[in-house]
This record gives structure tokens, C-alpha cells and sequence, in this order.
């Protein structure tokens, strides 16, 4: 190294750099842990800054509400808020218009465990696999384009008592979100929120997905690891 | 207590889904990607903004993430695209000049007052050279030797090939020999 070369590196220790951020702290929350343990309290972090910017009226810096975005699956947010938006009783699914399969935007996931679904609908990019009848649903299968999370697709909203947990998926880009307990209100581009039992939420390629429905998490891990 | 786990483990872990993982690396690698930003970007509130969007992105892009190949060059590419990105945004036409630190940081070791002053009249004398490079070669020289980055590293955050990384490199340190006396 040259004699240049030698205070150019020396000359680093006092270039004033600013204090670098501790990036690591704002995704962090608690210690080291069993790893699903750890994706659990990791969400009711990103959920209670999301009630935050709520009560806030959005009116959180930048580099805050980004924390979200990795708490979100796909195209799914998720937040928990103090109060859950008003929601009507639903006695009938509205999923948006019927449509063929084969008339979808994108080449839809099936689930061999499932078979075909008692019927298909669309509403703007989100399609609706019904298992049962809109008025009574066995099982709901959700499929969304776009597994890059935008605040505008989907939002999950989540109340307290609401259990929320990351679990591995096989053929899942990055772990699922399952939720199960208190019901927690969901609402879809162009539809009012609406109250949703157990939930397991995933992306599989560019899709991001959602089941309604399920029993248990192993019921609904199976089928989400059928859909191909 | 067992070693560190080294980049290449801690991203296998992460890939896994393992959150502490990725923290640890996020936490390895956050000085350096944020200096790398602030360079880039030119403030500091972009800067920390774009370091930390990158850990996003880099963290939801880990699949594709080929294991065996080294983590940080592939991390501050991405860092250094968001870092741009914001520059571009903010409609800021040139990269920062790069200022010598008022003080002395604590733990330097203590010169005497003269020679204080004359390390630190050379410092701001070949500082000054620095900033009066053309901005690729700041770049280059501000990657290689401010913020220690490897020739390929460098080659990542700044988007050209090695081979170019040398070359600039060459060429800036030419210009600074002519520039600073007795260099």
C-alpha cells in the first residue's frame, strides 16, 4: 500500500460520518427465543405501531411505518388496533362477481386436498375460491396477484385476545401468518370490513394467499401446502 | 459459549425463517450499510431511511439469495439502489463533500498541540482533494478506503465491474498525487 493509500484509510476515522441508526433494535423486540415465539412477539410489535399511526391519523415518520411492511405477508397488512372497525353481520358472502376459472387474471392455485372449489368470483385482482355457499362457507381460499405488500390491497385488522403466529410453510415465500381466537375484521379492496374467524395468510410465488376457515393450524398448514 | 456464526450460517439460518438471524446480521452490517447510503444519498435522514428499507427488502429477497456467495456485496447493492433512488427523489444533483470531524473522537490516541494541528491541516488538505474529484472517483475512493469496502463490494454499490473499480481507482489516486503535496 502506498504512502497515499495509507492516509486515505487513515483519514477515515475522521470523516464525520453521522452516528449510524441502530436499524437492528427497530425489528427487534425482545431476546433470543424458539422461533416461532419470536415471529410472534416480532407481529405485536408491528401491530401496535400500526395502532399508533391509527390513532395517530397515519401521521408516522417514513422509516416507522416501513416496519410494517416486513410484518406484512404479501399483500396483506396486518395491524392491531384498540377498537376493530364497525362491521355488519354478514348472513352472505360477497366475493364480487362469479367467473369461470380459466377467466381469471392469473393461473389460479387449486388445492389437491380440496378438489374444485362450489364456486369462483372476482373482484378487481382478488379472487375468491368458495368451498360451500356463499350463505354458509365451509372453507374460503383467497388468491391475490401481487405478493408485494401496498397498504391499498388488503388490510387484516386484528383486536386484542386475537392470537397471531408465524409458521413455516413449504413451498411459501417466507413463513405464513396464522390467526386464530377473538375474530378479527378483514376487509378486501372495494368491500366493507367483516368479521373472519381462524386465518391462515401466505404467499406461494407471486400469489399472495389467505384460507378461511380452517379447524386447527395443521388442517390449515395441509392445505395451504397442497395449493400448487 | 459457542462461536459467531459467521454471514454465510446466519443467512441459511434466516432463510429458514430464523428472525434473530437476520436481526444479527442487520446488526453486523448496519454502520457500514448506513455510511454507504449517507454517501450515496447525501443527509442523513435519507440515508438512515434507505439502510433501513434495504434491510426490508433484503430480508423479503432472501430466497433468491444464492447461498455459498458472500452476503454483504449483494446487501449494499441493494442499499446503495435505495440510497439512489432517494437522491434521485430528492432532486440533489451532486453527492456530499465529505467534512473532517470537528473533535477528536475519544479513544484517538492524544497528539500534541502542534502536531494536532498540522495532522489536522493535512487532513483537511487531502480531504479537500477528495471532494475536488470527479464524483465517480470520490465514490471509489470513498468505498475503498472510508468505508473499507472490497474491490467487489465496491463494484456492488457502485454498479460497475471490478476491473472498472481498479481502474478509477488508479486514476483517482493519480489526480490526488498531483493534488496533495508530498503525497
Amino acid at each position: 500500500m502506498t504512502e497515499l493509500e495509507s492516509e486515505l484509510r487513515n483519514l477515515a476515522s475522521a470523516i464525520d460520518f453521522p452516528e449510524p441508526p441502530d436499524i437492528a433494535s427497530n425489528i427487534q423486540v425482545g431476546g433470543p427465543g424458539p422461533r416461532q415465539a419470536a415471529w410472534g412477539r416480532r407481529i405485536a410489535l408491528a401491530v401496535a405501531i400500526g395502532g399508533i399511526a391509527i390513532g395517530a391519523g397515519f401521521a408516522v415518520p417514513q422509516a416507522r411505518s416501513a416496519i410494517l411492511r416486513i410484518f406484512g405477508v404479501g399483500a396483506v397488512k396486518i395491524e392491531f388496533v384498540d377498537r376493530l372497525p364497525e362491521t355488519q353481520p354478514v348472513t352472505r358472502l360477497r366475493l364480487g362477481a362469479p367467473i369461470d376459472p380459466a377467466d381469471a387474471p392469473f393461473l389460479l392455485l387449486q388445492s389437491r386436498l380440496l378438489g374444485d372449489p362450489d364456486g369462483v368470483f372476482r373482484r378487481g385482482d382478488v379472487i375468491s375460491l368458495l368451498y360451500g355457499t356463499p350463505e354458509r362457507v365451509r372453507l374460503l381460499v383467497t388468491e391475490i396477484a401481487d405478493s408485494d405488500f401496498t397498504p391499498e390491497v388488503g388490510k387484516k385488522l386484528a383486536s386484542m385476545g386475537t392470537h397471531v403466529e408465524f409458521v413455516p410453510i413449504r413451498g411459501s415465500v417466507g413463513p405464513g401468518v396464522w390467526i386464530e381466537g377473538r375474530p378479527h375484521a378483514v376487509r378486501l379492496p372495494g368491500g366493507p370490513a367483516r368479521l373472519a374467524t381462524n386465518t391462515l395468510i401466505w404467499t406461494h410465488g407471486p400469489i399472495t394467499l389467505r384460507l378461511e376457515g380452517a379447524e386447527s393450524l395443521q388442517e390449515a398448514v395441509a392445505i395451504a401446502e397442497s395449493l400448487g | 459459549m459457542g462461536r459467531p456464526l459467521d454471514d454465510g450460517e446466519l443467512v441459511t439460518r434466516a432463510q429458514q425463517g430464523d428472525v434473530a438471524a437476520y436481526e444479527e446480521l442487520v446488526r453486523m452490517h448496519q454502520a457500514t450499510a448506513f455510511r454507504t447510503a449517507y454517501l450515496l444519498a447525501g443527509s442523513t435522514a435519507d440515508a438512515e431511511e434507505a439502510a433501513h428499507d434495504a434491510f426490508l427488502k433484503a430480508f423479503h429477497a432472501l430466497r433468491r439469495f444464492r447461498r455459498g456467495t458472500p452476503f454483504r456485496p449483494w446487501l449494499l447493492a441493494i442499499v446503495a439502489n435505495e440510497a439512489r433512488n432517494r437522491r434521485r427523489s430528492a432532486g440533489r444533483r451532486h453527492a456530499l463533500a465529505l467534512r473532517a470531524a470537528a473533535e477528536i473522537r475519544p479513544g484517538d490516541a492524544a497528539p500534541s498541540p502542534e502536531a494536532a494541528v498540522l495532522s489536522r491541516e493535512r487532513q483537511d488538505l487531502v480531504l479537500a482533494a477528495v471532494n475536488r474529484l470527479s464524483e465517480e472517483h470520490r465514490l471509489v475512493v470513498a468505498c475503498r478506503y472510508f468505508l473499507d469496502l472490497s474491490e467487489a463490494e465496491t463494484a456492488s454499490v457502485l454498479g460497475i465491474r471490478t476491473g472498472t473499480v481498479k481502474s478509477r481507482l488508479s486514476r483517482a489516486l493519480e489526480h490526488l498525487r498531483e493534488e496533495v503535496p508530498g503525497a
